[in-house]
């Protein structure tokens, strides 16, 4: 059966700050919280007026129908982001959701989750969905710095193995993610890899679709105003012929072979 | 009991409120939010007669109160329109209006007729005005194209055509005069205004096109403007477009001198807008001691001193 995304105001019950970039956003609203399923996606809008004027896509990283709650993870970057994080608890913000498409396909044994930054947050439903249905999970979190990898608090309890990697070296692998994946293909197989927050990363993910090392999955992320197929701002070119996907109403996450990266 | 109704070139839409072509989809992703029986019309985004694959991204950015767009109208072509979009637009229940663009005078004409074959549309819409398109052509932008596209599509047709025009012009008005003379039945204004911002991180243009149409709130007073001045030069009705984000705004057009609004950009900010709308105008007709929105139809032109 297919849900409907609802338009409805919902009320903030927490909002964390993660260092000096991110915020961790608790909501509580019942109907998305139920309906939501595993890389799906939310638009909120948490300031009166029209500037700035479009609602902020996010992932939503965790949902419980019981608390009727939902968790985002964001990265500040820009004025909305900055709203975001101004937030007090109590406050009431319009949230348009679930949108996208959710992951169906269970039909797998063992995962990868390949993710850099604030990426990290788009796979945390879905390990948690991939987990209650026996699913191996290895994640793999990506950063510059140590104070960049993020989420690690949700990924870590579902994870049969969690490796780290830093650009600087300051926690875990120095050095490329990628590496600490290609070692993992050589001792077990991995049967599908989820990547998301690094352009590098889903060109990697990319190849190892290609030589059919693992099946390769990218959660992508797109400019757009409303989230649900109508601005057809988020195109992505499709691999195959010469038109697009949207992000929103195609994705977020695509065979990783089908896309122009 | 408030009359809600307004008359548009012998069509009678339930209420005055209708999505801009191309900013809302009626779609099973929508149908949580309300019934598109609750509208004053119902709308297509844009077609050609062949499929087209739209604009390179990025196609949009924001910008203050707005944000500009170069979407390049995605088009799966008049085949695919009328086999597979058309019918069920049929079956909602509000007027149908079809909004077509032609590359050619031809092509107007064999949209136009195809349209009207079909008999599931009540009004036809020509998009004379997208500035996005890769030709770069813009029939409203140029007098005598504009006179020569809504004469071959209304030469095509026995159904009403709506000429969607550019503000991109010296006088709007002045365009919608020659869209009268040329026969059609309704304006329908603004389409968005041309502009462009440069993405200062990457140092290049903001848009895959370069260029793009700034639309929302910022437009507002632009889009009055346009519909005051047209009001007083032409007998044809208008549909006022830009910027509509409440009520109020839409009221504000109803009193400058428009018909019916249609609602744009904030279809994307809200999805509830425009159902939003049609309670705060019920409401606004009601406080104002009226039984008929009709009544507040280019209202300001009889309150013009302050």
């Amino acid at each position: 059966m297919a849900v409907h995304p609802v338009c409805r105001s919902a009320t903030v019950l927490e909002v964390k700050q993660e260092g000096r970039e991110y915020v961790d956003l608790l909501l509580r609203e019942a109907e998305i919280a139920r309906s939501a399923g595993p890389g799906q996606f939310l638009m909120i809008r948490a300031w009166p007026g029209v500037d700035p004027l479009l609602p902020r896509p996010f992932d939503i990283m965790q949902c419980d129908p019981r608390e009727q709650t939902l968790r985002l993870f964001i990265k500040v970057e820009g004025r909305g982001t900055a709203l975001l994080e101004s937030l007090e608890p109590g406050a009431e913000v319009m949230v348009t959701g679930p949108l996208g498409q959710p992951v169906r396909d269970f039909d797998f044994s063992s995962v990868a989750f390949l993710v850099r930054g604030a990426g990290a947050a788009a796979v945390v439903h879905l390990g948690e969905a991939c987990r209650s249905r026996g699913i191996q999970i290895y994640s793999i979190l990506s950063a510059s710095t140590s104070s960049r990898i993020v989420c690690r608090q949700y990924l870590e309890p579902l994870s049969d193995e969690l490796l780290i990697a830093t650009d600087d070296g300051s926690e875990g692998h120095s050095g490329l993610a990628t590496e600490l994946l290609d070692r993992l293909l050589e001792r077990q197989t991995i049967d599908r890899v989820y990547t998301c927050g690094s352009r590098r990363f889903a060109r990697y993910v990319q190849r190892l679709d290609k030589e059919r090392r693992s099946a390769g999955f990218v959660f992508l992320e797109g400019l757009m105003a409303c989230g649900m197929g109508d601005c057809h701002g988020c195109a992505v070119r499709r691999k195959e012929g010469n038109g697009y996907y949207l992000v929103c109403r195609d994705g977020p996450h695509f065979p990783v072979g089908e896309v122009e990266l | 009991m408030i009359d809600l109704s307004v008359e548009i070139a012998g069509v009678t839409l339930p209420n005055p409120v209708l999505p801009a072509s191309g900013t809302y989809e009626i779609d099973q992703v929508h149908d949580g939010f309300f019934s598109p029986a609750e509208l004053g019309a119902v709308i297509n985004k844009t077609i050609f007669m062949n499929p087209r694959p739209g604009n390179p991204p990025p196609r949009i950015w924001e910008t203050p109160c707005g944000m500009l767009n170069a979407i390049g109208i995605p088009s799966e072509g008049l085949r695919r329109f009328l086999a597979e979009q058309l019918p069920g637009m049929r079956s909602l229940g509000p007027p149908v209006i079809v909004s077509i663009a032609g590359n050619s005078l031809r092509e107007w004409r064999d949209l136009a007729a195809a349209i009207d074959e079909s008999g599931s549309a009540d009004m036809i819409e020509l998009d004379l005005s997208c500035p996005n398109l890769e030709q770069g052509f813009v029939w409203a932008a140029e007098r005598q194209a504009l006179s020569e596209a809504v004469t071959a599509v209304v030469e095509a047709t026995s159904l009403p055509v709506i000429s969607k025009l550019s503000p991109n012009v010296k006088d709007i008005s002045e365009m919608a005069v020659i869209a009268e003379a040329a026969g059609t039945a309704v304006v329908s204004m603004v389409n968005s205004y041309l502009g462009m911002a440069i993405d200062i991180q990457n140092r290049r243009p903001a848009l895959g096109n370069i260029t793009g149409g700034l639309t929302g709130p910022a437009i507002r007073p632009l889009a009055v403007h346009s519909v005051f001045a047209t009001y007083k030069k032409v007998r044809v009705p208008i549909i006022g477009i830009g910027g509509i984000a409440t009520w109020r705004d839409a009221v504000e057009f109803l009193l400058a001198g428009a018909s019916a609004v249609a609602v744009g950009t904030q279809n994307f900010v809200n999805p509830l807008t425009m159902k939003q709308v049609i309670r705060g105008i019920i409401d606004y007709v009601e406080a104002g001691g009226f039984s008929s929105v009709r009544e507040l139809i280019g209202l300001a032109h009889r309150n013009p001193e302050v």
